[in-house]
């Protein structure tokens, strides 16, 4: 039960902070917490790496597999994105199959790497209409201290980068690098009574009214956006959070991405 | 071995009369239960280095409810077990239909644990002095294992930074502290709690967080130029707390109330 | 995949990793890596990769599953998809189910339960890079995740599996033997050698078993050595912990307790009149508390005794978990 209702008094404390333009941990709205990525950690996987924003902490793992096409894109390959919310991660989370949360948070991760063509699918074909690379996507969430989404996102394309296509294990011919055409960057932005923020902890994600995902390439472009929670927004903040988003998106690009 | 970190399944004595607690006894000889030091006064026991807070008697904790019944406000106390808090245990009589009004969902308070039976039902009780509904301040989570590494000896740390920082602070037995004074204040007690829980481990702790408090205010004196601009602007776009003024503590709920437009919803 | 290889055992009596029959693989342990679990582990056995987690004693639902007596205790053997070579289907299998199961069993003879009745203590294994003896090493983890989140045991159960490939027992199976191999013998253990978990497959004489369970029990002695170190290491000087935890516990615990006493009458005794009064405002305009009358001087006093009061109960509530 413990850690389903919040006292009150941390939501005073939270928006209040807002109200001065501060934040719990001394950031400022569109700082982000301390980020590592790791790659490589999981031999077993073809492309691997754990992303750590504060102390959430997520594994992401890509795994290859040789499959036939969907119908309507023989010449394709796949992308198959699944994230688990192990009860390892947090007291609130329970084991069981994926629940609402931890789908749409896949899916949200999913279209920012599918949409901004980030892969290039038609080199994951092996021939046409039969046989073409499935690439799964698999987050592992392993410590929930907030902002699971950017995390997720970031596992996601940092894995992808180091992923080696094993075609000579299937007979398939010579490995490969992932062909990746580009790198998209899931920013998630809350509105905490007004105030827009990137980043959030877990505390802030609790009280916050809403939230906007937003996954940027790196043409600027958007490829995929998502609201979450029950607020609404103005379009004013929309625009506002497109920018933030956006330019952060390209900040932890340079910062931490492009050197994979 | 007077004082020595012990691992659970250590033997600690060959001698069954001196098993204290968080130890036990197989064939004759003492070992320990748990991760943690060893205190060797009459007895050898085991004090954990980690642990959830077990509710036991008499204990003074801070509580956030999560459910109200008919009856009952049930309390999160930070415990594998919930608290009851029964309407009679209010200080003054009330109906049923007003309990929301009194605590609602999210509100926290201080408490004192009535009973405990064997079941670990956790019967809470405000009918005594200083027990009260928490308005205003913030409250800080440590383990509860720590909590008597922020007490301090005989209360020398509680005491300290009181002094040092003009707050008022109460330390629940199940790790949550409530403190509540001038915003600043209140920034600085939490950072020496932090610190507290961070080091807690080393010695001179008190001294340390007394120096770690004296450095703060220098600093606030170099600084107080800047900060004048600062408060100026504040003030203009948002009541700071000064959570003994009750006008201001009122305003403060106001606002609050658009961050949770569930709470307090019936008053208006 | 890699074939078969011709041999596992060479001549000088070297598995194909180098080591000797009876030598496990290096191990590392790391303690207290999840910030929201109550206890954690993150261990490197070989190329495993497992990371445990305790969460509790805490609230068990639904009630019906509750014991009024003493805490539940669940395990959780979880494979990451992307752990093993091919990629594994998330969730439950019927594998890790009964790994869960059998690996919950190899702990209950410890854990104390009945510290915590109506309780439970969850344990979550997740393996993240899966190379043979998962289970066991699973295993070694969650039992240092136990002592880590305070749990009262007994002691560590440490595990690993003894083999048999080329006709002859090896310990600690590697990826290759574990495929190829004729026998596989995971065991775990208190630190008295009594076995909590036992399985087996494949073909065993009763000597060779005889043999196998001595292989395992000496294995498992060397790895509780690693346990132990690992969670003595955790606290890089010894002196100061020891100071810091021990300072609190040495008060004068009658003193105290007649203090706080005497305060508490002082105090219930003039308490009651200001609550009167209070209450019909509180019932018009609900601002409420009658004890926010509480003037700052009263409180302050207050607290500061009750500060002394919890070393005081530090000491009872020892006495609970003592005996």
């Amino acid at each position: 039960m413990s850690s389903e209702v919040m006292s009150s008094l941390k939501k005073d404390y939270i928006y209040n902070l807002m109200l001065k333009g501060k934040r719990e941990d001394g950031r400022s709205f569109d700082e982000y917490r301390n980020i590592t990525i790791q790659t490589h950690v999981i031999d077993k996987a073809e492309g691997s790496a754990k992303v750590c924003i504060g102390d959430t902490q997520v594994l992401v793992g890509v795994k290859l597999q040789v499959g036939a096409p969907f119908p309507d894109s023989p010449d394709e390959g796949v992308i198959i994105t699944n994230l688990e919310m192990n009860p390892i991660a947090s007291p609130d989370f329970e084991a069981g199959p994926p629940k609402e949360d931890a789908i749409e948070m896949a899916r949200v991760t999913d279209r920012g790497i599918r949409e901004s063509g980030a892969i290039d699918l038609n080199k994951l074909c092996i021939t046409e209409g039969e046989e073409v690379w499935i690439v799964f996507i698999d987050v592992h969430i392993l410590n929930d201290d907030g902002n699971l989404q950017d995390a997720s996102a970031l596992g996601a394309i940092a894995a992808l980068m180091t992923a080696k296509i094993p075609a000579e294990r299937a007979g398939k011919g010579e490995d490969m690098m992932m062909p990746i055409r580009d790198i998209p960057v899931g920013v998630t932005v809350v509105d905490i009574g007004g105030e827009l923020m990137l980043d959030p902890g877990l505390a802030e994600e609790t009280v916050a009214d809403s939230k906007l995902t937003i996954a940027s390439n790196q043409n600027g472009s958007i490829s995929a956006m998502q609201k979450t929670g029950e607020g609404m927004l103005t379009s004013e903040q929309l625009l506002k959070a497109v920018d933030m988003a956006c330019a952060k998106a390209e900040e932890i690009r340079e910062k931490y991405l492009l050197s994979i | 071995m007077d004082r020595e970190i012990v691992v659970p399944g250590q033997l600690l004595s060959e001698n069954t009369n001196e098993s204290g607690s968080g130890t036990y006894v197989k064939e004759g000889k003492v070992y320990s239960l748990l991760y943690g030091v060893t205190n060797v006064k009459n007895r050898i026991s085991v004090i954990p280095f980690s642990g959830k807070y077990i509710p036991s008697r008499k204990d003074f904790v801070i509580g956030t409810v999560f459910e109200i019944t008919s009856s009952n406000w049930i309390f999160d106390i930070g415990s594998p077990y919930d608290g009851l808090l029964h309407v009679s245990e209010y200080p003054r009589r009330i109906e049923s239909s007003m309990m929301r009004e009194i605590f609602n969902i999210g509100d926290s308070a201080i408490l004192r644990i009535k009973d405990v039976d064997a079941s670990m039902k956790i019967e809470l009780t405000l009918r005594e002095k200083g027990l009260r509904k928490i308005k205003g301040g913030r409250l800080i989570t440590v383990p509860s294992t720590k909590v008597p590494r922020v007490i301090g000896h005989n209360g020398s740390m509680v005491s300290m930074l009181k002094k040092e920082t003009e707050c008022e602070i109460f330390v629940g037995q199940n790790g949550r502290i409530w403190i509540n004074g001038k915003d600043e204040n209140m920034d600085k007690i939490s950072e020496a709690i932090d610190m507290i829980i961070r080091e807690s481990h080393t010695s001179g702790l008190t001294d340390k967080i007394s120096q770690f408090l004296q450095v703060q205010k220098e600093n606030e004196k170099d600084s107080e130029e800047e900060k004048v601009e600062d408060i100026n602007t504040d003030l203009e776009t948002v009541e700071t707390a000064e959570p003994e003024d009750t006008e201001d503590a009122e305003k403060i709920d106001e606002i609050s109330r658009k961050v949770d437009q569930l709470l307090d919803t019936e008053e208006n | 995949m890699a074939n078969k290889p011709e041999k596992f055992i060479d001549e000088n009596g070297l598995r194909l990793d180098g080591r000797a029959v009876d030598e496990i693989r290096p191990m590392t342990i790391e303690i207290g890596v999840l910030s929201r679990a109550d206890g954690s582990c993150y261990l490197e056995w070989g190329k495993n990769k497992i990371l445990a987690a305790v969460y509790g004693p805490r609230e068990l639902h639904p009630r019906r599953m509750q014991k009024p007596d003493e805490a539940i205790v669940r395990y959780r053997y979880n494979m990451a998809a992307f752990s093993v070579e091919d990629r594994a289907r998330p969730g439950p299998s019927r594998r890790s189910i009964e790994i869960s199961k059998v690996s919950r069993d190899a702990f209950a003879p410890i854990v104390m339960t009945k510290y915590y009745p109506s309780a439970v203590i969850d344990v979550f294994a997740e393996v993240l890079q899966a190379d043979a003896g998962t289970r066991t090493a699973a295993i070694n983890a969650a039992s240092i995740a136990l002592a880590d989140a305070g749990i009262p045991m007994k002691g560590l159960i440490s595990a690993c599996a003894v083999g048999k490939v080329d006709g002859q027992l090896v310990l600690d199976l590697n990826k290759d033997e574990d495929n190829y191999g004729n026998a596989d013998l995971p065991v775990a253990m208190t630190q008295d050698g009594e076995i909590s978990l036992l399985q087996m497959d494949g073909n065993l004489t009763k000597e060779e078993f005889k043999k196998a369970l001595e292989m395992a029990t000496e294995g498992c002695r060397q790895i509780l050595e690693i346990q132990k170190e690992a969670l003595k290491k955790k606290f890089a000087s010894r002196e100061e912990v020891v100071e810091s935890l021990i300072e609190v516990d040495d008060i004068k615990l009658e003193e105290i307790q007649d203090e706080i006493e005497i305060i508490e009458e002082d105090l219930e005794a003039c308490d009651f009149e200001e609550e009167e009064g209070i209450e019909v405002i509180v019932v018009k305009t609900d601002v409420s508390e009658p004890a926010d009358e509480t003037s700052e001087e009263e409180f302050t006093e207050f607290t500061d005794n009750e500060d002394s009061e919890i070393d005081e109960t530090e000491d009872s509530e020892e006495e609970k978990v003592g005996e």
